[in-house]
């Protein structure tokens, strides 16, 4: 049994590491300096059972703490005229059996069951059991230390506060053995990743139960709760008897798994989705010839994606903007606010330009559904060729986001005249310059970034971890740019030079090296 | 013409796959690349396409005595897996390859007649490739790798999933097709190898050898490759 556990935590340990150099190997510089040998590094290995097994300590207090901090105590302090003590049980409890429903353990699809089961044809009921009590056990400990923590904190009374958790695992263990039940029944296997629309429903519901009904002022009787939480130790009881008896963990778990990620080709997934895209309408043809021709086959053809998708944000910004209009003119009040917020809230739209940008779609399906094919014949891979369809895509993708970006950035010009103007008429011209800037960077960021580092083999599986690396940072910086606020001159400014003097860069930089690096990857 | 490649050599980390590959091969043949999982046909192909680094050595075209560099048009390289455009139909395909390559296709044909050629059918040749058999995929990229008629053609393993009809259609292509110039054929069936190929050519330990046929009838011939094979095995 201890070498079960023990060999569970080996396995996970083992992918974990090597997940980790296989993913730093993505990463150039850094893969030079790593040998394939560290694969079998034991020391390594050893290193990563030490961290996993201080984690395992550590993570029994942390997400008990944080999930009472947070949604428990956190929660009913926006309700200080309530009783606190019943407070505090009635979201306890009702979160309690929503986990009964989302965070089950035996019914979670995880790596660690799929290689441990499937692959390395571990026992599965010895497996599954073991892990299974281990986890409840991870629980009851984490939920006394918080309860004790936080519930005498709220003059739970302390007996209370030692039967609530066992009360808890007990609900946990006794949803379980119903669902293994039903699964002998009916067949059905439940998955806490794919639940029915029904369960949201009740889960939806139980949600308002736990934090709307305070706010009206119904709590549970402190007596009624902690009646549910100890009936629910003999019902968890019964119900370890059903798990304990229960045999065919190894056919629940090969359906829980059947359709885990790790199990399906994730690249080849991605490419029949892509294959999907395209349109199959017969009256699709082109005029033109060479690389124009293939052009205008592929954005014709891929028109759902491209266009069909920036004119619905096309839609919804003037949506928005008319109902920005709208209020502003019914409630002249708030004009001045409007105002104050259009002229310091530009950098904010760096983050929604960066949300709306199709470039990252664009390229996707350039290369799933084009580049991937063409690129193993040698016409296609001439300088020449890659330099002039570059630019080709660069023009295409420009117009399908500047879209868009010329409504926000009119829409926003017209909002600041409307909410009062501004001194410098010069911001007007700013506002939508900076916003087509931006359009015009994210268009060519991620075409310039697919071309220098075509992150994707011949497989269509992603190999770069720089290409990851590098739409990390891009999200990242602009989130954090989101947080800035800056008046329209100076941060309107700053952005059109910028983006003029990347895109310079950018193409400069493309028409150098991409007749190098624009290769499939081997 | 001469396809001659000198002392080409290719490592991953540690793990040396190509060693030391000296070869000269002749235009007007076939020859048939064997060699065990793993011993590097792949590797080969792709560091002669250049599509990654090698080590060391070169490789080039020498014509009447005079040596040139084997450029990218010079050579075709047929994956096992067909790869077409999925978006376009076979006909555009086609239209879009002769419209950049008019220059380079000598005694061009018309669209149609090419598909004639390949045996494809009228009704499959508006039809998106994505929608295409992997056979009718096949045709297309060797078609295509044929139009411009490349010097040296590196095929890798590519009748291996073909059906028996398919399979045959392309064997009489290439036998079609061998003259002026070069066909590089890897596979690991050695029927195959025996029965379309000129020349054997065994890639072991890293090096390129030739298994000489001399008078030995094809059962005979067939144990001399393998012994070969195991040799290498055994080391």
């Amino acid at each position: 049994m201890n070498n079960t556990l023990k060999l569970s935590f080996q396995i996970r340990n083992t992918y974990c590491v090597n997940a980790v150099i296989y993913m730093l190997k993505g990463i150039p510089l850094i893969k030079k300096l790593l040998p394939s040998s560290l694969y079998r590094s034991r020391g390594l290995k050893r290193f990563a059972n030490i961290i996993s097994v201080i984690w395992e300590i550590a993570s029994i207090f942390i997400w008990k703490l944080l999930y009472f901090l947070i949604m428990i105590c956190g929660a009913a302090a926006l309700y200080e005229a309530q009783a606190q003590d019943g407070l505090f049980l009635h979201i306890l409890l009702i979160l309690s059996v929503i986990g009964c429903m989302t965070n089950t353990s035996l019914f979670s699809p995880s790596k660690d069951k799929y290689y441990a089961i499937m692959l390395l044809k571990m026992d599965a009921k010895e497996y599954t059991l073991i892990n299974y009590l281990y986890s409840m056990l991870k629980a009851l400990t984490g939920f006394i230390i918080a309860m004790l923590l936080f519930g005498l904190q709220r003059d739970v009374p302390l007996w209370l506060c030692i039967t609530v958790p066992f009360g808890i695992v007990g609900m946990k263990m006794f949803a379980v053995a119903v669902s293994l039940i039903r699964y002998e029944k009916s067949g059905y296997g439940y998955n806490d990743n794919q639940m029915s629309k029904r369960v949201w429903a009740a889960i939806g519901i139980l949600l308002l139960a736990a934090y709307a009904l305070p706010a009206a002022g119904v709590v549970l009787p402190m007596d009624i709760a902690a009646a549910v939480f100890i009936a629910a130790i003999p019902l968890g009881a019964a119900g370890l008897v059903k798990i304990l008896k229960f045999n065919d963990y190894y056919a629940l778990n090969k359906e829980l798994l059947s359709r885990l990620t790790v199990q399906i080709d994730t690249a080849a997934l991605i490419k029949q989705a892509n294959e999907k895209n395209i349109s199959a309408d017969k009256t699709i043809t082109s005029g033109r010839a060479g690389f124009e021709y293939l052009n205008e086959l592929f954005i014709k053809r891929h028109k759902r994606i491209l266009w069909d998708s920036t004119k619905k944000v096309s839609y919804i910004c003037v949506f928005v903007i008319a109902a920005i209009l709208f209020v502003t003119y019914m409630k002249p009040e708030i004009k001045p606010a409007v105002n104050e917020v259009i002229m310091t809230w530009l950098p904010y739209f760096t983050f929604i330009m960066y949300m709306i940008n199709r470039g990252s779609g664009f390229t996707q399906a350039l290369f799933m559904n084009c580049d991937h094919s063409l690129l193993t014949y040698p016409f296609y891979k001439k300088p020449e060729s890659i330099l002039k369809l570059f630019t080709i895509r660069f023009r295409e993708i420009m117009k399908i986001n500047a879209v868009p970006a010329v409504i926000i950035g009119c829409g926003l010009a017209f909002i600041l005249f409307a909410t009062g103007g501004t001194d410098n008429p010069l911001n007007y011209i700013i506002l939508v310059v900076s916003i087509i800037c931006l359009s015009l960077f994210f268009s060519i960021h991620y075409l310039t970034i697919y071309y220098l580092l075509q992150p994707y083999n011949a497989g269509t599986e992603m190999k770069s971890g720089a290409y990851n690396l590098v739409r990390m940072a891009t999200y990242f910086a602009c989130f954090f740019i989101m947080q800035l606020r800056v008046p329209i001159f100076i941060f309107g400014l700053l952005t059109i030079i910028f983006c003029v003097l990347y895109s310079v860069a950018a193409c400069a930089l493309v028409y150098r090296l991409a007749p190098k690096t624009f290769r499939l990857r081997m | 013409m001469k396809f001659v490649i000198e002392h080409l050599s290719k490592a991953f980390e540690k793990k040396k796959v190509l060693i030391d590959i000296s070869f000269a091969f002749e235009e007007g043949k076939i020859y048939g690349l064997l060699g065990r999982n793993g011993a590097g046909k792949t590797t080969l192909f792709n560091c002669l396409n250049r599509d990654i680094k090698y080590d060391s050595g070169e490789f080039y075209i020498e014509e009447n005595g005079t040596r040139r560099e084997a450029l990218s048009e010079d050579i075709g390289y047929v994956l096992s897996m067909p790869v077409v455009p999925e978006f376009l139909t076979g006909r555009e395909f086609l239209k879009f390859f002769m419209d950049i390559n008019g220059k380079n296709i000598k005694e061009p044909k018309s669209i149609d007649e090419y598909f004639d050629y390949m045996s494809i059918d009228e009704e499959d040749r508006d039809k998106l490739l994505k929608d295409y058999s992997h056979g009718m995929k096949n045709k297309m990229q060797m078609l295509i790798h044929i139009i411009v008629r490349p010097n040296i053609l590196l095929l890798d393993e590519p009748l291996t999933s073909l059906d028996v009809i398919v399979a045959e259609e392309m064997k009489q292509l290439l036998r079609s097709i061998k003259k002026d110039r070069i066909i590089i054929f890897s596979t690991h069936i050695m029927d195959l190898a025996l029965d379309l190929c000129d020349e054997i050519v065994l890639l072991s330990r890293g090096e390129l050898e030739i298994i000489n046929r001399a008078d030995l009838d094809n059962a005979g011939f067939k144990d001399r490759i393998i012994e070969a094979l195991r040799e290498e095995g055994n080391e």
